[in-house]
């Protein structure tokens, strides 16, 4: 198995998969001659050449809607937004054409395209740069969205994508493309809608995804030594949810916390605390928790940001008051 | 709320303190902030500040003792609040408040009370409001070295509703356990898993939320309702643990299975067992019921109530005197049959029947028909009070030549007993109720009893315990009578 960067493992799934299916291309802005903002696209260009690597201008409405109309007549377009700050400003094309087209037409038409490129906050962003989307984007029927956090995940993933015939949003992270991890050198993929438990323990199910996943692994670790076994489960797709990988685990540690990169209202996080309690009602000993970013627009000054980010120490203080030892 | 301070951590490796000095002592006041104690860690000393504002009530860590992270050293609240409020019931509980699964903390004397009370209020500003809310009441802690804090109060909701998690209930209905009795160690004294494992390790979970229900003695007193152990301590409902079931509900959730136990028998039950069955198989019963008016009786009870110190005369014993009578007045219903021949017995000695936890006994008012209304209410309390303590003497539960049996105070309209062996005649007595009655051709409201003579139709006929009920029913109508 070779050792990859999620960058890479991004970069071989595109690549695998425009080699396998030359109807799938790549489209965004610097995705070719300066080979993709965070280096997710290199050497694609010089592989594909200009036809199925295609630079744009900086306008994310319109390349977006190029790549829904591309996908309407039976391509399979990457759009890569350099963040999903500015797919903002392409909000309309995706909610209303390509997340409705199949619905519109009856199935006369369908959306095969995927949405893809970092998500949520990284480092000194400022607050306009700094946005997690997945609430945006998951509340909207017609669309699936993947947020990954290993390079396993993210090549089986984005394959999975790319041969979906509907539109997928697909969130990565800016802190995390050089994020190293074993990916088989044989042809995989990941189904979409199946979490991975990374971790497992039995006293408290920490539910994350994307930037949450280092930093529940890292509370399982503190939790670990004061004698509290974490299980963390990474949804991978938020959606379609699986749900029953989290109800499971919560039915054995009858305790759930969920820790993400995004603020607390509305979105994800409370999807996933509606549902535990409506199916596992009778399992739990404690309400379940939140722990991410606090409710504010995201601070630029790098002592500001830390305190809005959700840490390992207050993932920990959550566990903790979830088992009554806060 | 008196607000309990507790060891806090000073250091990132602090494990536990040792109070090396207080700052304070009980009836001082402090404000938040203020430096209350130096707390020796396993780095250095250190000045401990405290975070509420209140009078000190009580200083529970002496100075040079080792504590752990989290102990309660000291108590703050209002002057001449009471520092254990948060370990032992505050008031009088409230009907359907659940007594506590263990004794309560013995309260711990304070010299402060009093000595303090100044009548200013005690919070500062900013902490006023909490410092001198009225302490709820609160259920005793679970075990004796349990610390008062806000984490052990029970919150009084209105609904009395206890807090408690959603598997915490699920736990307590699987072993049949009430939740009203487990000590809640959650936040708000929710009770959690834990607590319910305790509860079931222990043994002692739970008490049954509602009280037994009160015999309404107003109305039908009876030597069973008297002085009986209405405040018997709190049984377990069950010690079977529930198991989930084949059949669920319509929502899939299993219904709770638990086994089926044996009871052996006791030997009054085994008595009960032979006694009940031979008369059943050898007697054949007939039951007649009347409906006996009993507003004069009731007023004339009240009347000697108030008219005679220290009596307290209740509608069974004036059925015990007017049955006595009757059976003066056909001694046909005062027998036996045997093969031999009929025995008609010469003296009255009705038997009252007692119930008690697991059975019941017949002790009995010997010449009831010789006696006074106050002797007969002395001995009936008297005997009943012995029943329940399982103190009464062979002797004074055979040699009955009649029962009565009353369920009225448990709101029993009518029923049909079973004949005493040895006697020929049972009275089953159900409840006194207000009812409406047509009289003169009006309809008015009554109060009405309804007896039941079940009787040996081989020692006498259905006439007999007619005319029976007829003078009874006139006795008690007219009370004065049995006063003649």
């Amino acid at each position: 198995m070779a050792i990859l960067q999620i960058r890479q493992a991004i970069r071989d799934a595109m690549k695998e998969e425009m080699l396998r299916d030359e109807r799938v291309f790549l489209m965004g802005e610097e995705v070719g001659h300066y080979n993709g903002a965070y280096k997710a696209s290199e050497g694609l260009l010089e592989q594909f050449g200009p036809k199925r690597v295609i630079d744009t201008p900086i306008v994310e409405t319109g390349f977006s809607g190029v790549g829904i109309g591309a996908a309407m007549c039976g391509l399979r377009p990457i759009i890569e937004f350099m963040t999903f700050n500015f797919s903002a400003v392409a909000f309309d094309q995706i909610m209303n054409n390509a997340a409705k087209i199949r619905h519109m037409t009856n199935g006369q038409f369908g959306v095969p395209i995927v949405f893809r490129g970092p998500n949520a906050a990284a480092h000194m962003l400022g607050s306009t740069h700094s946005q997690a989307f997945e609430p945006y984007y998951a509340h909207i029927p017609g669309l699936k969205v993947i947020a990954v956090a290993t390079p396993y995940d993210a090549k089986g993933l984005l394959k999975s994508a790319i041969r979906d015939d509907n539109p997928v949003i697909f969130l990565e992270s800016e802190l995390m493309y050089s994020v190293k991890g074993e990916v088989p050198d044989e042809e995989y993929t990941i189904p979409i809608g199946k979490a991975d438990i990374k971790r497992e323990g039995k006293h408290v199910t920490v539910v994350t995804w994307g930037q949450g996943v280092p930093v529940s692994l890292k509370t399982a670790e503190l939790a670990a030594k004061e004698g509290i076994e974490v299980e963390v489960i990474d949804l991978r797709t938020l959606r379609p949810m699986d749900i029953e990988t989290v109800i499971t685990s919560v039915k054995k540690t009858n305790r759930a916390v969920v820790l993400f990169h995004d603020w607390p209202y509305g979105g994800v996080g409370c999807e996933v605390i509606a549902q535990i309690q409506e199916l596992a009602f009778d399992h739990l000993d404690a309400p379940v928790l939140r722990e991410c970013y606090e409710d504010v627009p995201f601070p630029y000054a790098d002592n500001l940001e830390q305190l809005v980010l959700p840490t390992p120490e207050k993932g920990l203080a959550a566990v903790k008051k979830v088992l009554y030892r806060g | 709320m008196a607000t309990v301070v507790e060891l806090p951590r000073l250091s990132d490796t602090m494990e536990e303190g040792v109070i090396a000095k207080w700052r304070i002592k009980v009836g001082d006041k402090v404000k938040r902030g203020q430096v209350i104690a130096e707390i020796e860690t396993d780095k250095a000393t250190m000045e401990f500040e405290s975070f509420d504002s209140g009078t000190v009530l009580k200083l529970i860590a002496a100075e040079g003792e080792t504590l752990p992270i989290g102990a309660a050293i000291a108590v703050l609240g209002a002057p001449g609040e009471d520092p254990d409020a948060g370990a032992k019931p505050a008031g009088t509980p409230a009907a359907g408040t659940p007594p506590a699964s263990t004794p309560a903390t013995p309260k711990i004397a304070t010299k402060e009370e009093g000595a303090h009370g100044e009548t200013k209020p005690a919070g500062e500003p900013g902490s006023g409001a909490e410092v001198n809310a009225p302490p709820p009441p609160a259920p005793a802690t679970g075990s004796e070295e349990q610390v008062p804090t806000d984490r052990s109060q029970k919150p009084a909701g209105d609904d009395g509703r206890v807090p408690a998690s959603p598997l915490a209930r699920r736990l307590a209905r699987e072993h049949d356990l009430e939740l009203g009795g487990i000590q809640g160690s959650g936040p708000h004294g929710r009770v959690v898993k834990a607590d319910v494992d305790q509860a079931i390790a222990a043994g002692t979970g739970g008490a049954p939320q509602k009280p037994a229900p009160a015999p309404a003695a107003a109305t039908a007193g009876a030597p069973a309702a008297g002085a009986a152990n209405v405040e018997r301590p709190a049984a377990k409902v069950s010690a079977a643990p529930g198991v989930p079931g084949a059949e669920a509900d319509a929502d899939g959730r299993p219904y709770v299975s638990r086994p089926t136990k044996t009871i052996k028998l006791t030997q009054m039950r085994k008595t009960i067992v032979k006694r009940m069955g031979q008369s059943k198989r050898e007697a054949p019963h007939i039951y007649l019921t009347t409906a006996i008016r009993m507003d004069r009786a009731m007023a004339i009870r009240a009347e000697l109530n108030l008219a005679v110190d220290g009596t307290k005369i209740s509608v069974n014993d004036l059925i015990v005197l007017a049955c006595a009578r009757a059976l003066r007045k056909h001694p046909k219903v005062n027998s036996n049959y045997t093969e031999q021949g009929i025995l008609e017995y010469g003296d009255i000695h009705v038997g009252v029947a007692v119930a008690l936890d697991d059975g019941l006994v017949v002790p009995m008012i010997r010449f009831a028909d010789q006696k006074t209304i106050s002797a007969i209410s002395r001995e009936s309390r008297d005997l009943g009070l012995r029943a329940k303590n399982k103190e009464l003497r062979p002797e004074e539960m055979t040699g009955s030549t009649f029962t009565i049996s009353n369920l009225g105070m448990l709101g029993v309209e009518s029923f049909m007993a079973v004949v005493n062996p040895g006697e020929s005649a049972i009275l089953a007595v159900g409840a006194t109720n207000e009812e409406a009655v047509v009289d003169n051709g009006a309809v008015v409201v009554r109060k009405v009893m309804r007896v039941t003579l079940c009787s040996d139709h081989r020692a006498f006929d259905g006439a007999d315990s007619a005319r029976f009920l007829q003078t009874l029913k006139s006795l008690l109508e007219n009370p004065m009578a049995l006063f003649g």
